[in-house]
C-alpha cells in the first residue's frame, strides 16, 4: 500500500506543494477578510486534526474513531484557563492543552492500546462519547450550558496560532516519520508480532504515537476555543471534528506527511462549494463524495503523484479489492 | 425494590430490539469484516416503511415487520452486490468510510423526502398496559419483545438448517474452503448484507410504535449494536440475544440511577470493562 506513495514520508513533490500552500496561507490575515480568515483557519484546524489522526491511524495502523476527545479536552483547557485562572494567552493555552492531552493519552493508553482493530476503534469512540457526557454533567466545567470566552487578543492572533500549530504538526510528522519512532510505528502497523520479536517495544511506541496524535488535536482545540469564543459539549466534541479528519486523511493519502494537508484543503473546498450552491442537499452530496472517493480513489490523492502509466493504472486500480 | 424490578423488566423489554439490531450488525461484521455504519440508517428506513404503510393503508406495524424485512433485504442485497463488493477486501477503514458515506446519503434522502419533523404511529392498543404485581408492563413493548425473540429464533433456524445458512457459516469459518465447495462469494456476501439490512429494517418497524420517527433516529443504534456484539461475542445468534438483553438492562439501570444524560457513558464504561477483561464477549469463542 505504501509503495506507490513514495516511502515513509510520502511523495517529496507532494510535500513541497503542501509546504508551499501552507506558506501562502500565512498571508491570509493580510486580506483583512473575516470570511476568508474563518475559512482558512478551518482548513488549518482540520489539517492539524488530520495530521494527528494520521499518526495513530495512518502510521501506526490503529484506527481511532475518537480523536475528537483530545480536541475537546484542548478546547475545554482554554475555557477553564480563562474561567477559573483568568489566563488568556493562546500560547499558554496550547502548551497546557498538550500536557493535558498527553497525560490523558498515557493513562488511558495502557488499557486501550491492548485492543486491536475494530475493538480499539470503538473503545476510542466510547471514550469520546463518555468524556463529553461526563464533562457536560460537571458544573465546574460549564455543565450543559458551556463557557463563553471573552477575546482579549486581536482576532488574527488565533489565525496565526492555528497556522503555527498546523505547520508544527507537519514538521513533527516529517521528523517522526524519518526517525526511529516512525519506522517502529510502521513496523507495528505492518506486523505487530514481528515488530515485537525484532525488539520494538510495541506498547511504549503505541502510547507515544497516541499521545502525539492527541497533542496535535488538543493544540488545535485550544486555539479553536479562543477563536470561537464559546465552548460547550456539542461544539467541542462535534462529530464533524471526529469524522472529517479520517475522511480527509484517506482522501489525501494515509501514512504520508502531505496527505492530510491535501485532504483538508480538497474536502473543505468541496464542502464550501456544495454549501454555497446547494445548501439544502449539501450533506447528501457530501455522502456521495465520500462514496465516490472510497470506490475510485481508495489510496488517496497522493497516490496520483506516483502513478507511472497515467490513466491506465488509475482505471486499472478500480475494483482491485473486489471479491 | 419495586423500582429495581421495574427497571429490570423495562431493560429486558427494550433488550429484544437491541438484540435484533445487533444480530444483523454481527452477521455483516463477522462474515465480511465490515463495520456497517449505515446500520442505523436501515433501522430508520424500517421505521419509515412501517410509517408509510400505516398512514397510507392503515397497516398495523406488526404486519409491516416482514414487509420492512423484505424491502430492506432488497436494498441491502443491491448495495453489497453493486457497491460494497467492489472494495470488500480493502483494509477495514475503506468499508468503514464507505458505509459512513452511504449512511449520510440515505439519511439525507429521507430528510429530503419526508422532511425533518418528528412522526409517530398511534394504534388502538398504544398505551395499553397491565400490572404484574408491582411491575407495569406496556402491551406494545411485550409484543415487541415477543416478535424480537421470534425473529431471533427464525434467524438461528435459517442459519443452521437451510443450505444458504450453512454456506454463510462455512464462509465465516474458511472462505477459501467455502469457495472450493462451490459457494458464490459475491452473491453470498450480498445475501448476508441483505439479511443484516433486513433485520435492521424489521427492528425499525418494531420500534415505530414506541420511538419517535425522524431521519436521525437510527444513529444511537450503531453504537448499541457494536456494544452488544462485543458484549455477546461476535458472530453468534445466542451472543447477540444475551448481549442485547444485558445491554437493555444496563441502559435502563444507567438512566435510572446515574441520570438520563449519562446512560451512553454507563453503557460505554461497561463496554470498556468487557473489552479489557473478556475481549471475546460473554458468549464468545476463544479466538476473536
Amino acid at each position: 500500500m505504501k509503495a506507490g506513495l513514495g516511502g515513509i514520508t510520502g511523495n517529496p513533490v507532494a510535500l513541497g506543494i503542501a509546504l508551499a500552500i501552507l506558506a501562502l496561507l500565512a498571508f491570509v490575515p493580510l486580506l483583512h477578510n473575516g470570511y476568508e480568515e474563518n475559512l482558512f483557519r478551518g482548513v488549518l484546524m482540520f489539517a492539524t486534526l488530520s495530521l494527528g489522526w494520521n499518526i495513530i491511524g495512518g502510521y501506526t495502523g490503529y484506527v481511532s474513531f475518537g480523536n475528537v476527545v483530545f480536541f475537546g479536552l484542548g478546547a475545554y483547557t482554554t475555557a477553564v484557563m480563562w474561567q477559573h485562572a483568568q489566563v488568556q494567552n493562546v500560547a499558554i493555552d496550547v502548551v497546557v492543552a498538550i500536557v493535558v492531552a498527553v497525560l490523558f493519552a498515557v493513562v488511558l493508553g495502557f488499557p486501550i492500546l491492548r485492543l486491536k482493530g475494530h475493538y480499539f476503534g470503538i473503545a476510542t469512540l466510547g471514550i469520546a462519547l463518555a468524556t463529553e457526557e461526563i464533562i457536560e454533567n460537571i458544573d465546574w466545567l460549564g455543565g450543559g450550558s458551556g463557557f463563553t470566552i471573552r477575546q482579549v487578543d486581536a482576532f488574527w492572533t488565533y489565525y496565526v496560532a492555528m497556522w503555527c500549530v498546523c505547520v508544527a504538526s507537519v514538521l513533527a510528522t516529517y521528523l517522526i516519520a524519518r526517525s526511529k519512532l516512525g519506522y517502529a510505528l510502521v513496523a507495528i502497523r505492518e506486523n505487530e508480532e514481528a515488530a515485537a520479536v525484532l525488539g520494538v517495544d510495541a506498547t511504549k511506541y503505541k502510547i507515544i504515537a497516541w499521545a502525539i496524535s492527541g497533542a496535535m488535536a488538543a493544540a488545535a482545540g485550544a486555539v479553536y476555543a479562543g477563536a470561537n469564543g464559546f465552548i460547550d459539549g456539542p461544539s467541542a466534541f462535534a462529530i464533524d471534528n471526529n469524522v472529517f479528519p479520517i475522511v480527509m486523511t484517506i482522501l489525501g493519502g494515509v501514512g504520508t506527511v502531505a496527505g492530510p494537508v491535501f485532504g483538508a484543503l480538497i474536502l473543505t473546498a468541496i464542502n464550501e462549494t456544495l454549501w454555497s450552491h446547494f445548501p439544502q442537499i449539501h450533506t447528501l452530496f457530501f455522502g456521495a463524495v465520500i462514496v465516490l472517493v472510497v470506490l475510485f480513489l481508495p489510496r488517496g490523492v497522493l497516490w496520483l503523484f506516483g502513478v507511472r502509466n497515467g490513466w491506465r493504472s488509475i482505471v486499472g486500480s478500480f475494483g482491485q479489492y473486489r471479491v | 425494590m419495586d423500582l429495581l424490578l421495574q427497571d429490570l423488566v423495562n431493560g429486558v423489554l427494550a433488550g429484544g430490539i437491541f438484540a435484533v439490531v445487533a444480530l444483523g450488525f454481527s452477521l455483516v461484521w463477522g462474515i465480511m469484516n465490515i463495520i456497517n455504519l449505515a446500520h442505523g440508517a436501515f433501522v430508520m428506513l424500517g421505521a419509515y416503511t412501517a410509517f408509510v404503510l400505516f398512514s397510507a393503508w392503515n397497516v398495523d406495524p406488526f404486519v409491516s415487520v416482514p414487509i420492512a424485512f423484505v424491502v430492506l433485504f432488497a436494498l441491502g442485497y443491491a448495495l453489497q452486490r453493486f457497491v460494497l463488493n467492489v472494495v470488500v477486501r480493502a483494509p477495514i477503514l475503506t468499508t468503514f468510510l464507505l458505509t459512513f458515506g452511504l449512511a449520510l446519503l440515505i439519511v439525507n434522502i429521507v430528510l429530503l423526502v419526508f422532511h425533518g419533523d418528528i412522526k409517530g404511529i398511534t394504534t388502538s392498543y398504544s398505551g395499553a398496559n397491565f400490572s404484574l404485581g408491582p411491575v407495569t408492563v406496556a402491551w406494545t413493548k411485550l409484543l415487541t419483545l415477543g416478535a424480537a425473540l421470534l425473529i431471533t429464533a427464525l434467524m438461528q433456524l435459517f442459519l443452521s438448517v437451510t443450505k444458504t445458512g450453512r454456506a454463510i457459516r462455512a464462509t465465516a469459518m474458511d472462505i477459501g474452503a467455502a469457495q472450493l465447495s462451490g459457494v458464490r462469494v459475491a452473491h453470498l456476501y450480498a445475501i448476508v448484507f441483505g439479511l443484516g439490512a433486513g433485520l435492521a429494517g424489521a427492528a425499525g418497524a418494531l420500534i415505530s410504535l414506541s420511538y419517535s420517527i425522524q431521519p436521525s433516529m437510527g444513529d444511537p443504534f450503531v453504537i448499541s449494536a457494536f456494544v452488544v456484539c462485543v458484549l455477546g461475542g461476535l458472530g453468534s445468534v445466542s451472543g447477540a440475544l444475551v448481549g442485547g438483553l444485558v445491554y437493555g438492562v444496563v441502559e435502563a439501570f444507567g438512566s435510572q440511577y446515574v441520570g438520563t444524560g449519562v446512560q451512553d457513558a454507563v453503557a460505554l464504561v461497561v463496554l470498556l470493562i468487557v473489552l479489557i477483561v473478556r475481549p471475546t464477549g460473554i458468549m464468545g469463542r476463544a479466538a476473536a
